[in-house]
């Protein structure tokens, strides 16, 4: 009698056998090779150009600011500045929510201002491919294909009464499924393959060999899962049609209705404020602090007093700095505080939210897949967040520094006379040598072992899964 | 002749609350034929299938060689070739293929030689040996089967309805390979419709009818069973 291993691999073998010489499965193979292939080599290309583009708008960005000519400093703190983010080499294979969230951001005075230009805005419904990433692929179509492989692994041989010849030659069902499940989890592997030369593609762009590593191995165990999931409902059934049906409408379950289930209920369960009432909150706070363009704004009496005893004057005119910019600076600084709290609030409502949705990874493998994948690339919503914070700090240090500027670069005279004639204008400006003031940006994620440790919930969710599912075969095996 | 290789015990088998086997009793010794004759819906392929291990008993026992065969059925199983009514070979593997395939499985591998006198010896024609099953006419799938089950070499062999689908030429060639097998020392149950067949080739034949034995014929010493008492038996059976 042969060992077990050798029967499994016997059949694992003949099942790739009919694949070859079905053309259904030949079929099947080729538009997942092709699908996954194209979406490995066209996010690639994309995200290779994105990057080249974003470090030369942040070059460009960069070089018009200091080009600007002498000016007055309040002036080129709504100049503004870009922020551009350059994505992470894992980005290529799954950029995440980054599509969506946008790219960019304009740096301004008294303004937090929200990432723009989101790729899914700037795309029209003929570009739709351009969005067909690695991992959307992966995520939701090869489960797909592998069904369409996979449903009559063991049906077929139920409904052709080969179950039972070969359960008198010695097969025991656990032995034939497990065949199967090598066979299947093979072309799993197939279908994995180009998103494995991404995965070394990203590591000679730099990324870092741990959080590639887990990405390739959550994928696999993703279609691990999915192929234990075909495996079963295949054992379960009794012919092809119920298990192909019972297969779609556990795939539209778990791919589509449990993902929406998890996003609508983490909305109710933590509702946020809309944009408006939000915007109406800080507006409303931000008029109790008093307008920063004017000096002479109650609200900073208390400012004004205290520089009067501290340089010991009697009024702000005779003070050796512009009492303007010293308002300009209280007041970015109030603000931003104020600013800043709300933005907090509203990061901590959404992390909120994406805890809820990611509890749902228990129930759907689709929704672990997503936040393992995205964690690893850092391009989920934690890296989205590090980014906005880190632009806030840039873009606070840039205004406060053009409003030191304001202060210490002209009186307050000049300053309060700047309408008054032409000359009175240029005087109430300062040095374009003074706008070399911005730091080169590089945004970067999450550390790599940061990333990994972040991605273990949702990996233990796939474990889970399999582990579960496991269980469900061998109760199901045994009744074969 | 020698010990009992086959052995049915009173036994009973109920599929969703009929009765399709009745208090069955029987057995065969080493190198005997028996051959079960019936009707349809009599109970001959439950009779297979439970020596099988496919179906349980609800009552009673069947035992191979001495071992009870839901005791322990993946050893059962190692003694035993099995030549089902409809062939249930893979339609995507050619005869050679299927051969090979089935007999990886039960861990008695053939050279490719044996697989090629095998297939001559069931009267395949050559042509076809390296062609899908899927293409093969019930009789071509009937004699690759025929074929597998002689490579497997058990002692034990259970044929249903084994020469359905066959030509006369093809069945009087797989009566006279039943008949050598048989004298080779295989022990062999055989179901079946076809009366004269059975009275050719067994040493023993049991009428079934409705799930009950109601009559077994022995062979007289080196003669064949009277066809014509069994086939009054068997038509006297199937009025009633």
């Amino acid at each position: 009698m042969s060992s077990p291993s050798s029967i499994i691999l016997a059949i694992a073998r003949d099942e790739w056998r009919y694949w070859r010489r079905s053309s259904l499965a030949q079929t099947v193979f080729v538009i997942a090779l092709a699908l996954a292939a194209a979406s490995v080599w066209v996010t690639q290309a994309s995200m290779a150009h994105t990057t080249e583009q974003r470090q030369h708008m942040q070059s460009e960005s960069k070089t018009a600011f200091e080009d600007q000519p002498d000016r007055h400093p309040h002036r080129m703190v709504h100049y503004g500045h870009y922020l551009f983010r350059a994505p992470p080499p894992l980005a290529a294979l799954d950029p995440g929510i980054d599509g969506f969230t946008g790219n960019a951001i304009f740096l301004e005075g008294h303004r937090q201002n929200g990432a723009t230009f989101a790729d899914q805005k700037q795309s029209s419904g003929l570009t739709w491919l351009g969005t067909l990433t690695p991992a959307f692929v992966m995520q939701l179509l090869t489960p797909l294909l592998l069904i369409i492989l996979g449903f009559g692994v063991m049906t077929r041989e139920r409904e052709a009464g080969t179950l039972d010849f070969l359960k008198v030659q010695g097969v025991s069902p656990l032995v034939l499924i497990g065949g199967k499940g090598i066979a299947l989890m093979g072309a799993g592997l197939v279908v994995l393959m180009p998103l494995i030369i991404g995965g070394l593609v990203t590591l000679a762009q730099g990324a870092a060999v741990l959080p590639v590593a887990m990405f390739l191995l959550s994928y696999l165990l993703y279609l691990a899962v999915w192929c234990a999931i075909v495996l079963w409902v295949s054992t379960l059934a009794s012919t092809n049609s119920t298990s192909f049906s019972g297969l779609i409408a556990i795939w539209v379950l778990l791919c589509l209705v449990v993902p929406r289930i998890a996003s609508n209920s983490a909305s109710v369960l933590e509702a946020s404020p809309g944009k408006l009432e939000t915007d109406f909150a800080v507006l409303k706070k931000l008029r109790e602090m008093g307008d920063g363009h004017n000096a002479s704004d109650p609200a900073f009496k208390a400012l004004k007093d205290n520089l009067l005893a501290q340089y010991d004057v009697d009024s702000v005119k005779q003070l050796p700095i512009n009492f303007r910019g010293i308002v300009a600076q209280k007041s970015e600084a109030d603000l931003t505080k104020v600013l800043t709290e709300f933005a907090e609030q509203s990061m901590a409502q959404q992390q909120a939210q994406a805890l809820i949705a990611r509890s749902f990874g228990w129930l759907s493998p689709m929704i672990a897949i997503q936040n393992a994948s995205m964690k690893l690339a850092g391009t989920d919503l934690e890296n989205y967040q590090r980014f906005m914070r880190e632009a806030e700090a840039v873009r606070f240090d840039f205004v406060q520094s053009l409003n030191k500027l304001h202060a210490e670069g002209m009186t307050l005279e000049q300053d309060a006379n700047k309408y008054q004639s032409a000359a009175a204008k240029k005087a109430a400006t300062v040095s374009a040598d003074n706008w070399q003031i911005l730091e080169d940006f590089h945004f970067t994620p999450l550390s790599a072992p940061q990333r990994v440790a972040n991605s273990v919930m949702a990996l233990v969710q796939l474990f889970f899964a399999g582990a579960v599912l496991l269980v469900c075969i061998v109760i199901a095996g045994r009744r074969v | 002749m020698s010990e009992v290789v086959i052995l049915a015990s009173n036994l009973c088998v109920d599929v969703r609350a009929k009765k399709i086997l009745k208090n069955v009793s029987f057995s065969a010794r080493r190198g005997e034929v028996l051959a079960l004759l019936g009707g349809n819906g009599a109970g001959k392929s439950t009779t297979i299938k439970t020596f099988l291990g496919l179906m349980k008993p609800t009552s009673g026992s069947v035992e191979l060689d001495g071992v009870n065969v839901h005791n322990d059925p993946a050893v059962v199983r190692q003694k035993v070739a099995y030549l089902p009514e409809s062939v249930m070979l893979y339609g995507h593997l050619t005869a050679v293929e299927n051969i090979e395939y089935f007999l990886s499985l039960s861990g008695k591998p053939a050279a490719e030689s044996d697989i090629a006198n095998a297939l001559k010896r069931v009267a395949l024609q050559e042509s076809a040996w390296h062609s899908p099953l899927g293409g093969y006419s019930k009789g071509m799938r009937q004699k690759t089967a025929i074929a597998l089950a002689l490579l497997r070499e058990a002692p034990i062999l259970f044929l249903d309805e084994p020469t359905s689908g066959l030509d006369p030429v093809a069945i009087d060639e797989f009566n006279r390979l039943v008949s050598q097998l048989a004298s080779q020392g295989a022990t062999i149950l055989m179901v079946t419709h076809d009366v004269y067949g059975a009275c050719h080739v067994a040493n023993r034949i049991g009428l079934l009818r409705d799930g009950e034995i109601v009559g077994m014929f022995d062979a007289p010493e080196n003669g064949n069973i009277d066809s014509e008492t069994v086939h009054t038996a068997f038509a006297q059976g199937a009025l009633k």
